[in-house]
This record gives C-alpha cells, structure tokens and sequence, in this order.
C-alpha cells in the first residue's frame, strides 16, 4: 500500500508525455505555436477548444500520426518517457505500438470481433494464448458481455457504441502507456458516452489517456486535467491554460477560458 | 441596453441598472452593442434571479424597519403586518430556489456563471432567515406594545437601522460584485454586536433592580439577539459576495 502511494507520488512528478515549445505546420501554414506541456501518468488529460485551435492536430503528434500527411512537420521536442519521440532513430510504428490511437468514428477492420482485438497482437508477433488476449481485452473494453457469443461476427455488425469499445480493446490489446482519444464520442449516442467515460476512469488505473473532445461537459466530467486551447489572430492554436479540471470549471484564471467555458464566444 | 428587461413594480429601473453592471464585472460582451452572444437565455435568466433576489433583499431591509417601527410606536397592529408579510419573503426564496434549480438543469452553467447561481441560492436562503429574524423581532415588539417602554427599549432602534444599512450596503456589494465593499460592510457587524453586548449588560442591570422588569427585560434581550444575528448573516452573504468575486471561499467572522 505505502509503496502503491510512492509510486502514485512519483507518477505525478515524471510526466508521460512533455511538448516543449511545439510548434506544428502544415505548409506554410503554422496550425499550432509553441506549446508546452504535460502528460501525467494514468490520468486522463482533456483537451478543450473552438474548432480549427489545433486540438486535433496536437494530438496527433504525440504518436506521430501527422507523419502520414506529407506537408506536415513539426518544431520544438515532444518527449515520451524522457525520450525524443521525433529523434532520427525512433521508429513511428514502435511509437505507435506504445502510445495507441482512438479515433471520432469508430472504425473497426472489417473482420470478426475476435480478429479486430488480435490483430495487432498478431503483426507484433504475440506469443502468448491469443484466445485469453481477446477475452482480457474485451474485458478491459467493458464489451466482453455484450459479445463474448458475437466473437465470430463481424466488428461492423455492432453498434456505434460497441464498435468504439472494440477500438478501445483492439487498442489495449497491444498493451500500450498511452491512449489518445480524438473526439471518441461525438458519433455515439449519450448512453454510448456515459459507457466510454466510465470505461475512461477504469482504464486509466493502467494506462494514461489524452483526450480531445467538443463536449465540455465530457471534459467536465471524465478528465483530470484540462487544457484549454483557442487560436491567435494568425490562426495558429496555443494553449491558453491548464490546470485541474475542477478549477478549469469552476472558477479559471485567464478570461478567455472563462468565455469558452461559459458559452460567451465571440 | 437590456431593453427587455423589466424591473417590474419596484418603481425604478434598478434591475436593468445592476444587469448593466454585472455584465460589465463580468466582462460580458455588451448584447446591446453587438447583438452577440451564444447564451441569451443564461443570460436573461441569471438577470431574473438577480432582480427577484434584489427585490427580496429591498422587502428584507423594509421588514426590519418596520419591526423597528413597530417597537417604539407601540404598534401592535404594525407588529402583526410584519409577521405576516414575512410568508411574502419566504414566498420569494422558494421561487429563488425553483429559478436557479431550473436554470442549472438546463443550462450546465461553470465557472462564473455557477458561482453566481450557487451564491444566489445562498444569499436567498440567507435573507430569507434575516426575514425570520425581523419577524421574531416583531413578534416581541407585538407583546411589549401595551406595556411602558424600558429605557427606550435601550440600543434595539440603533440596532435594527444599522441591520437594515448592513442589508441595504451588501446587497449593493452583491450587484457591483465588490468584494472591497463586502469586506467593508461586513465589518459593521463589530457595532452590532458591540450594542448587543452593551444592551444585555444594560437589560441585566434593569432586571435586577427592579422585578417588575423582568418581562419586558427578558423580551428585549430576546429582541436584541435577533437583531444581532442579522449582523452575523449579512457576513455570511459578505462570504458569498467574495466567492462569486475570487472563486475562494473564506470566513469574514472567524
């Protein structure tokens, strides 16, 4: 117990993830300006802001997901467990492997349920029972109940709610420190929500989780921390403020979250 | 601006003008000038609750006056008004309360916007108390009204004007959301108490000269504790005034 505390305590003093004056382009075109902050250690880090501030764009440097888009590059240090993420000798698939990705629709491979969770297992070359990799998986997805006689159908045949869990577990299934969600509910219906939120504060006992979502009361209610992020007159996103999302909510220093927060846009 | 906002039957348009000034303490974009903003609905609605608890602090503040009132004219027909508009006050609280009720449930006020209506519910709980307590007031001024006045009833009258000042000075803290001002009020409560102290010392004397003090004494430090309670509420709205200012909550009669 004492020793489960130390290390609560040293989560908290080492952060997962740390951006140091990142800026990221698109082009010519600067989307985000110089950010820094942190990622703590299993807890779930909520990024908030208008439309076009870089939420998206921001999260998607932290596993390297922009690579994929030719024009992008990005400025500053992005370092994961005191490492360069973007040093010349990481492999992107790697960090991909350890920091996972939930995306806004759920979009699961068109295979059985059982093939969605081992799939990643399968390409890393997993050894192990792959039939109990599943089964934890799901469980850990919170959908084992809801499909452990649906193993065999395929993973578009569930619903939207389900198909996001199974994301989740194909994500978990690969065993990584990170899970970042972009805008992971806004496809669901509100039941679907609440489940992904509840599923959010069990899994972060285990993993940490970055969150960017529309919905402030989502951030509200299921985040620890908020980041709240909002454009310059150059178009470019930077963080405005960050701090605990009770006191993002209840009473923020900088004027601008309090307008956001508040509905007083414009 | 703020054209359709009415103050109702108060007589002047003092719900118009504290909108105007919270909204400017707030840092709101003025909806006259732009015509702009994403929550007009929170927005009229906050300005509701706002008159209706003013307009329940103005009833609260006329209350303790007229309890007063009714003491020292020997009254006992204006002791029983009192008594009985004090339902009008609690009247006043529950639509407070069904008001801020509705609009968090529908509204998902934060930040400000929440302090603001969570600091309302409180203050209206706590003028609705003061009403008690000037009615209990009355309620004594209701039995000593045939009998002769002890030494002037001693420092009640002093008493009740400074509660109903105290009331009058918070909630003009209250609309300009100063906390300078809330701090400065709630100090008034230091001469309340001081006469309460002197008027129990004083009544004691009274009773143990004479026996045929004793009712009328005993009623007045009844009386007297009532008023000095008021003091100790208006602190507690003082609290609520720095809370929707600072966002910390901090004891102003420790």
């Amino acid at each position: 117990m004492q020793q489960h505390e130390a290390d609560r305590h040293a989560d908290i003093r080492e952060p997962v993830i740390e951006l140091r004056g990142v800026s990221c382009y698109y082009d010519t075109f600067r989307a985000v300006r110089e950010v820094s902050l942190s990622v703590a250690r299993r807890q779930i880090t909520a990024l908030i802001g208008p439309s076009g501030c870089g939420k998206s764009t921001l999260i998607r440097t932290m596993n390297r997901m922009n690579d994929l888009v030719p024009t992008y590059r990005t400025e500053g240090s992005i370092l994961f467990e005191g490492q360069d993420l973007y040093a010349g000798s990481v492999d992107p698939v790697a960090v991909r492997r350890r920091i996972g990705m939930v995306f806004q629709k759920p979009n699961p491979f068109p295979k059985t349920v059982y093939e969605n969770v081992a799939f990643g297992a399968r390409i890393n070359g997993y050894t192990g029972s792959m039939d109990e990799l599943v089964e934890r998986s799901l469980r850990r997805a919170a959908l084992w109940d809801d499909v452990k006689d649906k193993l065999k159908q395929s993973g578009m045949a569930l619903s939207g709610g389900q198909q996001q869990r199974l994301c989740i577990a194909r994500t978990i299934a690969v065993e990584p420190d990170v899970i970042l969600m972009d805008e992971p509910c806004s496809a669901l219906d509100p039941r679907s929500t609440l489940q992904i939120e509840e599923l959010m504060a069990e899994l972060k006992r285990d993993y940490t989780i970055v969150i960017v979502t529309h919905n402030m009361q989502q951030a509200a209610r299921a985040s620890d921390t908020t980041i709240f992020m909002t454009m310059g007159d150059d178009r470019a996103g930077y963080v405005v403020e960050t701090g605990p999302t009770i006191e993002i909510f209840t009473n923020p220093r900088d004027r601008l979250t309090e307008d956001y927060v508040s509905g007083r846009f414009g | 601006m703020d054209e359709q906002r009415s103050p109702g039957g108060t007589g002047d348009d003092v719900g118009a003008q504290i909108a105007s000034i919270l909204d400017e303490a707030s840092g709101a974009p003025s909806a006259g000038a732009t015509g702009q903003t994403a929550r007009p609905t929170l927005d009229r609605e906050e300005g509701e609750i706002k008159d209706n608890v003013l307009r329940m602090g103005s009833l609260v503040e006329d209350q303790i006056l007229a309890a007063i009132d009714a003491l020292v004219s020997h009254d006992a027909e204006k002791a029983l008004a009192v008594i009985v508009a004090d339902g009008r006050i609690n009247e006043a609280q529950r639509h407070v309360t069904t008001l801020i009720a509705k609009t968090i449930a529908t509204q998902q006020p934060v930040a400000r916007d929440l302090r603001f209506l969570l600091s309302l519910d409180h203050v209206a709980y706590e003028l609705e108390r003061i009403g008690d307590h000037a009615s209990s007031v009355a309620k004594q001024a209701r039995r000593l009204a045939p009998e002769p006045p002890l030494e002037h009833f001693v420092h009640l009258p002093s008493m009740g004007r400074l509660g109903a000042q105290l009331v009058h000075g918070i909630l003009r803290a209250l609309v300009d959301i100063d906390e300078g001002v809330a701090r400065q009020v709630a100090a008034g409560d230091d001469e309340i108490d001081n006469l309460y102290h002197r008027t129990f010392e004083e009544v004691l004397d009274l009773m143990r000269a004479d026996p045929a003090n004793v009712e009328r004494g005993a009623r007045i430090l009844l009386a007297a504790h009532y008023l000095e309670r008021i003091g100790d509420r208006v602190t507690n709205i003082a609290e609520d005034v720095v809370y929707l200012a600072s966002g910390e909550v901090e004891d102003l009669n420790p």
